[in-house]
């Protein structure tokens, strides 16, 4: 439990420190900003998926932005020494690096949703039962995923850059953002489509998955996130020593 | 007691030995220096000590307990100031400081007094809402000795503390340490600096390439060192020093600005040996004296005497 609100001191100096740095802000708010604009001009998508789709790229972009600088970032600029010799332990300052991406992509996911109840009437279909969950769940799930992208014991923030770039796009792209779920496949692998398909099933449209979509997509977010982070405990527990070499 | 106790301690990189069978201890209300030159295996020594590396053999144990099976409880009562730490650039003086009480639990009010009065006393009150990074390097060291002893621990672990500083914050750092270490905190501090090693330790370790060469108190290190004196020999007029050389009791003898320096090894042959030699030249004896070897001096001879016999 001490551990746990330890976790709460890192995760406030966290968004205190991390969430005006030019990575974050250009994959957290410009890249969801950019993106959502060019899959929108030109097309007739059904408002609703608008927002399912904007709140989906939102959530995700924003929750992993902080995640990946944090450890190269504390590196580079020798605070992480300073950081791992308190009474803390590498998982109590991974659990800091979760809440902080948690909070930061609740709040802008939020956005969306908000902009989408005030200008397209969607509180007439809106179930939040389904939808607050879901938003949390894949807050929770998508910052985990994050922490592993992390581990490569480097202090230099632009390296972990060019890693997630690699590993998030691909996931977005594969993921039927601004449309109905097909049952492509290849849709599986990625998180995103489970959290596209809570927001549908949560402002109104039917599961892609069928009677038990809700089931699966609530319960993939789970195991995604919850094994994403013991990972990152032990991938990062192992590094931990390279970045205090010689 | 013995507060720290290091035994058969190394660590290594791949193929490079860092820190190579290491044996020392730690008494309660000391400051102990650790002293050697760049590279010689301080900061690893310092890292494993404070459970930020894992050490390759041997064992660390901070009041009887081993320090990488119970890294939390005894991080817990530790304070330290690494090498090249920093503080937190976007944070202010006080927000740092408050981060640091979080991370050991210590009660807001009480934080609060506790940073307020850490940053009176080391002088950075007036600047406590300013962010750390328009301090000065000499501030920043200063704030991350007040982020130390936030948790009023009861040992200090020190890495080249005074190291790059100015003046001003130096002396603050030197007096403020020897201040708590007189209210019962013990101090392990590493250095390359002989005058803060001379000033400020109780008792020092010679390190380098990763092993103890000596350790004793400085005024213990200096006496051993007095096997060989030193005489200081003011003369009335220039002379060829190789004139000296076969005198009995002497091992070197050279010019040195305006004086001679003689290494001895029996100080009453040596100076018979001189007026000997002075009354035949006719030359005047305006000043003689023995100096003190310098710590530096035992530190010099130290690091020859362990690379000759690494060598053998």
């Amino acid at each position: 439990m001490i551990q746990i609100k330890r976790s709460f001191a890192i995760s406030k100096k966290d968004l205190r420190i991390y969430y005006n740095k030019g990575p974050v802000v250009i994959q957290g708010i410009l890249f969801p900003i950019m993106l959502f604009l060019a899959f929108t001009i030109g097309r007739e998508i059904l408002p609703i998926y608008i927002i399912s789709g904007l709140m989906t790229m939102v959530l995700f972009l924003t929750s992993t932005s902080i995640g990946p600088v944090v450890f190269p970032w504390e590196t580079r600029q020798k605070t992480l020494e300073r950081l791992i010799t308190c009474p803390i332990s590498i998982r109590t300052i991974l659990l800091g690096n979760v809440w902080s991406s948690f909070l930061f992509g609740c709040i802008f996911s939020t956005v969306p949703l908000i902009l989408g109840i005030i200008f397209l009437g969607l509180w007439k279909e809106m179930n939040l039962l389904i939808l607050v969950p879901g938003i949390l769940l894949a807050a929770f799930s998508f910052s985990s995923f994050s922490l592993i992208l992390s581990v490569p014991p480097t202090d230099t923030p632009a390296s972990t850059m060019i890693l997630t770039i690699l590993i998030k796009f691909p996931l977005i792209f594969v993921s039927p953002l601004f449309m109905p779920i097909s049952l492509n496949p290849i849709t599986f692998i990625s998180p995103l489509s489970y959290f596209l398909d809570i927001l549908n099933v949560g402002l109104g449209s039917p599961s892609a998955f069928g009677s038990l979509g809700l089931f699966f997509d609530f319960g993939y977010l789970i195991i995604f996130g919850f094994v994403f982070l013991f990972l990152a405990f032990i991938l990062h527990a192992k590094v931990l020593q390279k970045r205090f070499k010689g | 007691m013995n507060v720290i106790q290091v035994s058969n301690l190394s660590k290594d990189f791949g193929e490079v030995k860092a820190v190579d069978q290491v044996n020392f201890f730690v008494k309660t209300d000391e400051i102990f220096g650790f002293l050697g030159p760049n590279g010689a295996g301080k900061t690893t020594t310092i890292r494993m000590m404070t459970g930020v590396l894992r050490p390759t053999s041997g064992t660390i144990q901070i009041y009887g307990k081993e320090v990488w099976k119970n890294q939390i409880m005894i991080k817990q009562i530790l304070g330290n100031v690494p090498e090249e730490a920093n503080v937190y650039m976007d944070l202010t003086g006080f927000q740092n400081l408050n981060f640091i009480g979080e991370l050991y639990s210590i009660p807001k009010e009480i934080r609060k007094e506790r940073a307020f009065n850490l940053l009176r006393q080391f002088e950075l009150y007036e600047r406590r809402n300013s962010l750390a990074k328009k301090y000065s390097k000499g501030m920043k060291q200063r704030l991350l000795l007040c982020m130390a002893l936030m948790s009023e621990p009861k040992i200090l672990f020190l890495d080249e503390p005074t190291s790059g500083l100015d003046v001003q914050s130096s002396i603050i750092i030197k007096n403020l340490i020897k201040e708590y270490n007189k209210n019962g905190m013990t101090v392990f501090l590493t250095t390359h600096n002989m005058d803060v090693a001379n000033e400020m330790c109780d008792r020092i370790a010679i390190i380098n390439k990763g092993k103890i060469i000596k350790c004793d108190t400085p005024d213990n290190l200096r006496t051993v060192e007095r096997e060989y004196q030193a005489i200081n020999l003011y003369l009335s007029k220039e002379i060829n020093p190789s004139i000296f050389t076969n005198v009995q009791g002497i091992k070197s003898f050279s010019k040195v600005k305006d004086y001679y320096h003689a290494i001895v090894s029996d100080i009453d042959q040596a100076i018979s040996g001189i007026i000997k030699i002075t009354t035949e030249h006719n030359i005047k004896i305006h000043k003689i004296n023995t100096p003190e070897p310098s710590l530096e001096e035992v530190f010099i001879n130290a690091i020859k005497e362990g690379e000759t016999k690494n060598l053998e």
